[in-house]
């Protein structure tokens, strides 16, 4: 009689069952304690390295989401002094169209002209206006754009430059933050420190006023005009910050669907790892702990 | 005829060979949880018969020999696949050591490139800022140290590794040594004529922890066994062991030699194996993709530095310290400390940002062999990943492939209780069988000497 011949203990290979499913159970509540799939570059080299690529970019539109605020605040800022600037202006054509009317008094048109003094003045500080700390008309540089000066026609000089700056905002895509103080207040196509002087002039000379109002009137012109730069700008940039946070809902998917945990897969296996572990233990408890010896008396 | 005097020998005979059947089960039994032991099977034999007349009488049984169960063959195959187990297992522990400084996390080389670029764009939107300056110089130093943690890390596995082999070549020495010895125990014995298998199981244990270790090609012979590494250098012939030594070569990591031969590259299998692949290949490999990555950013953000001016005006410098080739992650550091030697500025003056372009433009150059820096370092993780990976897929196989190998083995040479305890009552029996018959004999005996007495 022959008969196969089983190997007799069966125990370390329900030990080396046991230590693998241990390990699986390992790695599902590992998987399910991070939500993340890929734990360690082996877990899915080809995902690994595709979340090294998904991280960096998501990381780089943050970083553009960023910009776009603080950029935000600067040309908000902006806006608003122009805004001052042109109500200013506002006020200094109306007071300049009072001053023509001939029946004014000498002394009415000092008045006036006094009151365009303060509005000078009041234009002067605005021009200067800073954010954080950085001037945001003065061009590239960094010192005070706009000194007072009685020896300059204009009353004042402008030490700024004429340089701009660009601010990456996207991939391949850069928006102008800011106009040059020359270009603003200084222009040739309407000078609004030479106006608003002319005009004074000219009321406390009785003489030309209406031409120096409508010159007043040339650099309101310019300065609206103007300010359709910073309007259009913070429209780019509240359409860019939409398209970025849509950008990052991709990227996030996208990363869910490279690392994430498929939770309802992942805990059915933990479940059953579990199941498969007291099985083992249970067999193990229950394997024969007796031989033929036992029963020869 | 036969005399009663032969019968009681034959029944003495009989009982002698049950009894030393019997040790052999109770031997079996006592190892029945001994590590590499081979059941022993009594061999019983009819003693030559007497022909006296025209009969023929059986003189009864003897023990010939104890003999092991043992299948060779299984045994080589066990030794091969411990072998590969040995190279798959110290591979991929080792490996998995370089890879946890490529994993995601807050500090890895991957994230601290991306801080680094988003501390740039940040200083562009107001360039005069030192804050914000301060803010690029930290992000560029942290990408400095983890290019330097990284490289100082895979230095320091690669010794440790070295040391492994040291440690390794010193284990195979002690068992080539000892197995050298039980070749002669076992010659002896066999040429005396006796069993062996005592000392066979004991060597094959042995060599089963050198093919662990390094790769063994085992030769029989009359003389013994010889074992080689798979190019034939040998490690055990008959009763001489030779022994391996380890020395410092050429790279400044310790080589195996043999008789004054560097076998160290001819090694694959078993744990020396794997040691040797991670040492002299992967962790080198790393370490010169990380070398690229490094001299590459550098060099990139030094020319973008060199073209702008910083905020006093003047022309800018090296960013970094430059690096080129060999050591390069080890050796990168931020060359300037003060913030405002950042060239940002294009045009000389201190609020223009024009110049950080240049830097945010590194971002998507393919400046690194060919990739973007962020894309070269995607590259690293997934080969450094995939190399893991695959080691602990085929460590997995291989274990399951010994694992079969040694149930097989377990079901040729392994103890069974029940099968002993079967012997021994069958032994027990025949024992008791023999023992009457003496008995019976020493009652015909009395017989026959009464015989002469009156009563």
């Amino acid at each position: 009689m022959s008969s196969i011949r089983v190997k007799p203990y069966p125990l370390p290979d329900l030990l080396a069952a046991l230590a693998d499913t241990q390990q699986q159970q390992n790695t599902s509540s590992l998987d399910l304690a991070t939500g993340a799939r890929i734990n360690k570059p082996s877990d899915d080299p080809a995902g690994a390295a595709q979340m090294v690529i998904n991280t960096a970019q998501s990381s780089q539109a943050d970083t553009f989401l960023r910009g776009i605020t603080s950029v935000t605040g600067l040309l908000q800022t902006a806006d608003s002094t122009l805004n001052s600037v042109v109500t200013a202006l506002q006020r200094a054509i109306s007071l300049g169209t009072e001053g023509a009317n001939g029946t004014l008094s000498d002394s009415d048109r000092a008045d006036v002209a006094s009151e365009l003094t303060g509005i000078k003045q009041q234009l002067l500080s605005l021009a200067n206006t800073s954010y954080q700390g950085e001037f945001i008309f003065s061009g590239t540089s960094t010192v005070q754009p706009f000194v007072a000066d009685l020896t300059s026609p204009s009353g004042v000089t402008y030490n700024g430059n004429a340089g701009t700056n660009n601010v990456a905002v996207g991939q391949n895509y850069s928006l102008q933050i800011n106009q040059a103080g020359s270009q603003l207040f200084t222009s040739a196509s309407g000078n609004v420190f030479q106006s608003i002087s002319d005009l004074i002039n000219s009321l406390q000379a009785n003489n030309n006023i209406g031409s120096a109002v409508s010159e007043v009137s040339d650099a309101y012109n310019h300065i609206t005009s103007q300010r359709v730069f910073y309007g259009n700008a913070l429209n780019q940039l509240q359409t860019q910050q939409n398209y970025l946070n849509s950008e990052k809902v991709d990227l996030a998917t996208a990363a869910d669907a490279i690392s994430a945990t498929d939770m309802a897969a992942t805990s059915t296996a933990f479940t059953q790892s579990q199941l498969a572990i007291q099985a083992d233990l249970a067999a193990m408890s229950r394997m024969s702990q007796s031989s033929l010896f036992d029963y020869l008396k | 005829m036969s005399s009663l005097l032969s019968t009681m020998y034959l029944a003495t005979g009989a009982m002698a060979a049950d009894q030393g059947a019997l040790e052999a089960t109770t031997n079996n039994a006592a190892n029945v949880n001994t590590p590499g032991y081979s059941r022993e099977l009594p061999i019983l034999q009819e003693t030559p018969p007497v022909v006296v007349g025209n009969l023929t009488f059986g003189t009864g049984v003897s023990l010939a020999k104890l003999e092991s169960v043992r299948d060779p063959i299984l045994q080589l195959s066990i030794q091969q696949e411990t072998g590969q187990q040995g190279a798959l297992n110290s591979f991929t522990s080792a490996l998995s050591q370089a890879q946890s400084l490529f994993t995601a996390g807050a500090s890895d080389i991957g994230s601290e490139i991306s801080n680094l670029f988003s501390s740039i764009s940040q200083l562009s939107t107001n360039p005069s800022s030192t804050a914000l300056r301060q803010g690029v110089l930290t992000a560029a130093s942290n990408l400095t140290s983890s290019f330097n943690n990284a490289a100082s890390n895979l230095s320091a596995q690669r010794s440790n590794l070295d040391l492994r082999v040291v440690q390794s070549v010193q284990q195979v020495n002690t068992l080539t040594q000892q197995i050298a010895g039980l070749n002669g125990q076992i010659t002896t014995l066999q040429n005396l004529g006796q069993e062996a298998g005592t000392f066979i199981d004991q060597r094959d244990v042995l060599i089963n922890q050198l093919s662990g270790l390094i790769d063994v090609s085992e030769i029989k012979s009359d003389s013994g066994i010889t074992l080689t590494t798979s190019n034939g250098t040998a490690l055990v012939s008959g009763t001489r062991s030779f022994s391996l030594a380890a020395q410092p070569g050429a790279s400044g990591v310790q080589h195996i030699f043999s008789q004054g031969n560097d076998i160290t590259s001819t090694l694959s299998s078993g744990a020396l194996g794997g040691f040797i692949e991670v040492r002299d290949q992967k962790i080198p490999g790393l370490l010169t993709s990380l070398d690229t990555l490094a001299s590459g950013l550098s060099a990139g953000f030094n020319t973008a530095n060199t073209t702008g001016f910083d905020l006093n005006g003047n022309t800018g410098g090296p960013l970094f310290t430059p690096v080129v080739g060999a050591g390069s992650a080890a050796k990168i550091g931020v060359a300037i400390s003060d913030p405002a030697l950042i060239a940002a500025s294009s045009d000389g003056s201190a609020g223009s940002n024009g110049n950080l372009a240049k830097f945010s433009a590194i971002q998507n150059q393919t400046i690194i062999s060919g990739a973007t820096p962020t894309t070269y370092y995607s590259n690293i993780v997934f080969s450094v990943g995939n190399d893991v990976s695959n080691g602990t897929a085929e460590l997995q196989s291989s274990q399951l492939v010994l694992q079969q190998l040694q149930d097989q083995r377990g079901s040729i040479s392994g103890v069974s209780l029940d099968e002993e305890a079967a012997n021994m009552t069958q032994y027990q029996q025949a024992y008791d069988a023999a023992a009457h018959i003496v008995t019976t004999v020493n009652q015909m005996l009395e017989t026959v000497i009464n015989m002469g007495t009156l009563p």
